[in-house]
């Protein structure tokens, strides 16, 4: 079992003081939650466990550790560590401050619409992980299990090119009555990995053309600036939409975007790899410049 | 509450022509925060000036907005004429209403109302307009020259005779170039080897002058008065500091070579220089020939050699050092004829180009300055000469026309009548251009007196018959088909860019066109400068060009090294990229895309929950910025900010102008 693994590492990580912190998930509420967990001695290892409702990225909380003294360990599924190489490319993390615990990830399942106890073979997938092609950790120290094939993943932008299919004032009509639902209660930039400023330009003040009213123009500029800011950095881990209070979409905006930057500059997957740059961080001579 | 001042120009007819200029500066007067608007005729003038100088006075101005032509016109003048009045000359905007506005709209009413929207949209700039500051940065003062021809030689000279010391960086085993292949100059003809040999030699003696042969620039760090150059010294396999250039080496070589500088009608040895008057000359060893490093065994000029300077294991050796300037001279290639089949696709051993026709004719070259056509070495007694090889062809070589062939043609027809008593030159041409001091008399004399024929028209076809090729083409002046049966066929290839000269362009960060020749930074008034300072062009890498333009060139290139070099230090502009410390991540996606490498990371260390800690921001090199803007764009969190054009400074144009 995973979980007993988990929590053999953790206490021995913990024991020997190799690192101060280990974040991983414990079990929340109700049978259906695992929540994020975070602790710090070797006794509190058995709240650890690892089943079909951790799908929280664990990545992006390495932010709050930041000017931890000590190492900190991360449990990361395959999402999560390419969240992990997204902190690591963007300078946020110091790859000898963290110890990646990889665990080959089955895939996250839906919670169900009751909360009675059922079996939970029969829950669905999560949308994030349908279309998920790395469910085993592209970055680790040590990986619990053996990897798992990988998925027959769908056309990934399928939905975007659906999108693409229907009229300008068809697609003009549908954002515009979706983002009027936003609640702006940016729920997707503070989970997401990519969204790793000091300060975000919607909290700063004085950037006079990024508004804080929730009406339609307004959200209309968040959502649409939210997704050209984690443009060419965006990992899909889906998060984004999994949070979602509203339910909105934000994945078709983010596929998007990848699509054309995968036409425009060649085939790109942020955070397989440190070596590859992402494509609106650098230029190469053979850049298109139909532009110009 | 600011104290803006307006003036509007009337540029004589340019603006007022077409633009109601006194009720622009009516209407200026009413905006926010402006105290006071005028118009004049020319601002720009001493009396305009003197206008703008005694409102700043009279009504205590702390901005000013000129409303007159592109900024790219006289923004210096302006912002002189502020700093003279005592302002900083940051706190100032130009409303272009003459190539925005005057010059593109005949309708006066309409070109009036832009003209207002425009001074409305400066005038709400530059109240949010800061005092910048001019930062300096000090010289090196040493140039690097890059090629060393009679371009990089004559440019080598002359800073180093002002005092300043210079390398020339040559690929070559010997500096000379193109002119040491070249046998006589027209239109004097004057020995080449007579006039450059003289100047090699100055050049190796001059105690200035460091000349790398064998050498390559392989990168450019830093910027214009701080240049890091890293050099890579090809490995020679010979000890310089211990050769003496006697000889014996490549005398007792077994192994013989096409030599490249006699365009493959001669032979050299393995180890070699190109030519006897080499500087340096000392040879070295062409390992990809050289028995001793293809079989391993040989090794004869090492043992022959008296001061043991052959060295086998030499490698590379990689320098970097600093320079204030850079010339840059690697001068030119000829056009590949092999894409024409009407010329034999460069096939026919006796169809040769004008660099081939050089070395026969020199004297010091493989036939002794004996005119011998190369298949079977026979004296050839006709001649043809085809000119435009690749000029002035667009569809299968170069639009441009290489302005050197209707010369040096004319000088090889002058020379085989001369050499070769009872022969005949035929000339093939399209035109005859010849614009330079006693070209056209020296053209009218090979015509007349030396008895070329020229014959307009072009070559359709060249092909052996017995040991002769027949020439096909048309007299286009009589509209008649000509045939002629030639010894020898001559063809005035065109001057191409170095076939390299794309990647030391991006090495150096300077642009090319698209014949990959370096573009200057503006045809007529820059015409050796290029657009990244302290980086000049001298001779043909620049475009065609022959001996002495080459040397005029090279002589204002050296002059425009020396202007910079004589400096201690130097202003840079104010308008460059700022980083706002405290909201940067150090997320480093600005470093990757700056195009001028002027940004890097450095720490910070701040105090966290009581704690100092380290933290990477991104820093700008105000030297090397040159306020193109791309990393303001590229920060997502918006603490880049490019000084003098802020976002909030942009902003409040577009909205004087949308809103």
């Amino acid at each position: 079992m995973i979980t007993e693994k988990m929590r053999a590492a953790a206490k021995e990580l913990l024991e020997k003081g190799e690192v101060e912190t280990v974040i991983g998930w414990e079990k929340g509420t109700f049978w259906y939650n695992s929540t994020p967990a975070f602790i710090s001695k070797p006794e509190q290892a058995d709240r650890l466990v690892f089943d079909e409702f951790c799908a929280n990225n664990l990545a992006k909380y390495l932010l709050d550790y930041r000017n931890a003294d000590g190492k900190i360990a991360v449990f990361v599924k395959g999402c999560d560590a390419r969240a992990v190489n997204r902190l690591l490319q963007d300078n946020q993390v110091k790859r000898e401050k963290v110890y990646l615990i990889g665990i080959p990830c089955p895939g996250m399942k839906e919670a169900p619409k009751t909360g009675a106890a059922q079996d939970t073979a029969s829950l669905p997938l999560l949308a994030k992980c349908q279309s998920c092609a790395t469910p085993n950790p592209v970055i680790y120290d040590q990986l619990l299990g053996d990897p798992v094939p990988a998925r027959e993943v769908p056309n990934r932008f399928a939905g975007v090119e659906a999108l693409e299919a229907k009229g300008a004032d068809e697609k003009y009509e549908r954002w515009g009555k979706l983002f009027s639902e936003c609640i702006r209660c940016y729920a997707c930039r503070n989970v997401c990995p990519a969204c790793n400023c000091r300060e975000c330009a919607f909290d700063a003040n004085g950037l006079n053309w990024l508004g804080k009213q929730n009406n339609l123009q307004e959200n209309q500029m968040f959502n649409i600036t939210r997704a050209m800011h984690v443009a060419g950095r965006c990992i899909e881990c889906g998060e984004c939409e999994r949070v979602c209070p509203m339910g909105l979409p934000l994945m078709d905006i983010n596929r998007k975007i990848i699509k054309d930057l995968n036409e425009l500059f060649g085939s790109y997957d942020a955070g397989l790899n440190l070596e590859d740059r992402p494509p609106l961080g650098h230029y190469k001579l053979d850049d298109p410049e139909k532009f110009m | 509450m600011r104290r803006t001042g307006v003036f509007v120009c009337h540029c004589g007819s340019n603006i007022a022509g077409t633009v109601d200029v006194e009720r622009v500066a009516k209407e200026a007067a009413k905006f926010p925060n402006v105290v006071f608007a005028t118009d004049y005729k020319y601002m720009c003038s001493e009396p305009g000036q003197q206008v703008i100088k005694d409102a700043i006075k009279e009504h205590n101005l702390d901005r000013v907005v000129v409303a007159s032509c592109s900024p790219r016109m006289h923004e210096p003048t302006f912002r002189r004429c502020l700093e003279s009045a005592g302002m900083n000359p940051y706190l100032f905007e130009m409303a272009n209403i003459r190539e925005h506005c005057s010059w593109v709209h005949p309708d006066k009413e309409k070109g009036t109302i832009k003209s207002i929207d425009l001074v409305r949209k400066a005038a709400a700039k530059v109240v949010k307009d800061e005092p910048l500051q001019k930062s300096s940065i000090g010289i090196t003062k040493r140039a690097l020259v890059i090629g060393g021809g009679i371009a990089g030689i004559q440019v080598a000279l002359d800073i180093a005779d002002a005092g300043f010391p210079v390398t020339i960086v040559e690929k070559e085993p010997t500096i000379g170039g193109r002119m040491a292949q070249i046998d006589k100059t027209f239109p004097t003809l004057d020995c080449s080897a007579c006039i450059l040999t003289p100047k090699m030699v100055d050049a190796s003696q001059h105690p200035n002058i460091e000349i790398l042969s064998y050498s390559e620039v392989e990168k450019v760090e830093g910027y214009v008065g701080n240049f890091d150059i890293t050099i890579r010294k090809k490995a020679r396999s010979v000890d310089m500091s211990k050769c003496t250039g006697c000889g014996t080496c490549w005398e007792k070589c077994p192994t013989k070579v096409d030599s490249e500088f006699d365009m493959q009608l001669g032979k050299r040895k393995a180890i070699y220089t190109p030519f006897p008057q080499a500087v340096p000359n000392k040879p070295v060893i062409d390992r990809v020939n050289c028995t001793k490093f293809r079989t391993g065994k040989c090794g004869i000029c090492q043992k022959v050699c008296p001061t043991g300077a052959v060295d086998y294991e030499q490698q590379d050796e990689l320098i970097t050092e600093k320079y204030g300037a850079i010339v840059v001279a690697t001068g030119f290639n000829q056009f590949d004829h092999s894409v024409y089949g009407e010329y034999g696709y460069g096939k026919y051993p006796d169809v040769i180009t004008g660099l081939h026709f050089e070395r026969l004719i020199n004297a010091s070259g493989p036939t002794m300055g004996k005119i011998k056509r190369p298949s079977d070495h026979k004296i050839p007694e006709t001649v043809v000469f085809i000119k435009c090889v690749g000029s002035r062809d667009e569809a299968k070589g170069k639009s441009y026309c290489s302005r050197t062939c209707c010369m040096y043609t004319a000088k090889h027809a002058t020379l085989v009548h001369e050499k070769i008593p009872g022969s005949k030159s035929y000339i093939f041409y399209m035109d005859v251009r010849t614009p330079g001091k006693g070209y056209e008399e020296f053209y009218k004399r090979t015509a007349e007196e030396y008895e070329a024929q020229y014959i307009r028209g072009r070559v359709s076809k060249v092909y052996q018959k017995g040991d002769k090729l027949v020439v096909r083409g048309e007299d286009s002046l009589i509209g008649r088909p000509v045939e002629i049966e030639a010894d020898m066929v001559v063809l005035a290839n065109a001057m191409v860019a170095r076939e390299d000269a794309g990647d030391l362009a991006r090495t150096l960060g300077i642009s090319y066109d698209k014949d990959n020749f370096f573009t200057e930074a503006h045809p007529k008034l820059r015409p050796v400068e290029t657009h990244t300072a302290g980086v000049f062009l001298a001779g043909a890498c620049q475009g065609p060009k022959d001996i002495p333009d080459s040397v005029a060139q090279a002589g204002a290139a050296a002059s425009k090294a020396i202007g910079l070099l004589s400096k201690t230090q130097m202003e840079s502009d104010a308008i460059v990229s700022n980083v706002d410390e405290s909201r940067c991540s150090g997320c480093m996606i600005c470093k990757g895309i700056c195009p001028y490498k002027a940004i890097d990371a450095k720490l910070i260390t701040e105090r966290v929950g009581g704690k100092m800690a380290e933290r990477q921001v991104a820093a700008v090199n105000k030297s090397l910025c040159q306020g193109c803007g791309a990393c303001t764009v590229a920060c997502r969190a918006g603490c880049l900010n490019l000084l003098g054009f802020t976002n909030e400074q942009i902003l409040a144009e577009v909205e004087a102008v949308c809103l």
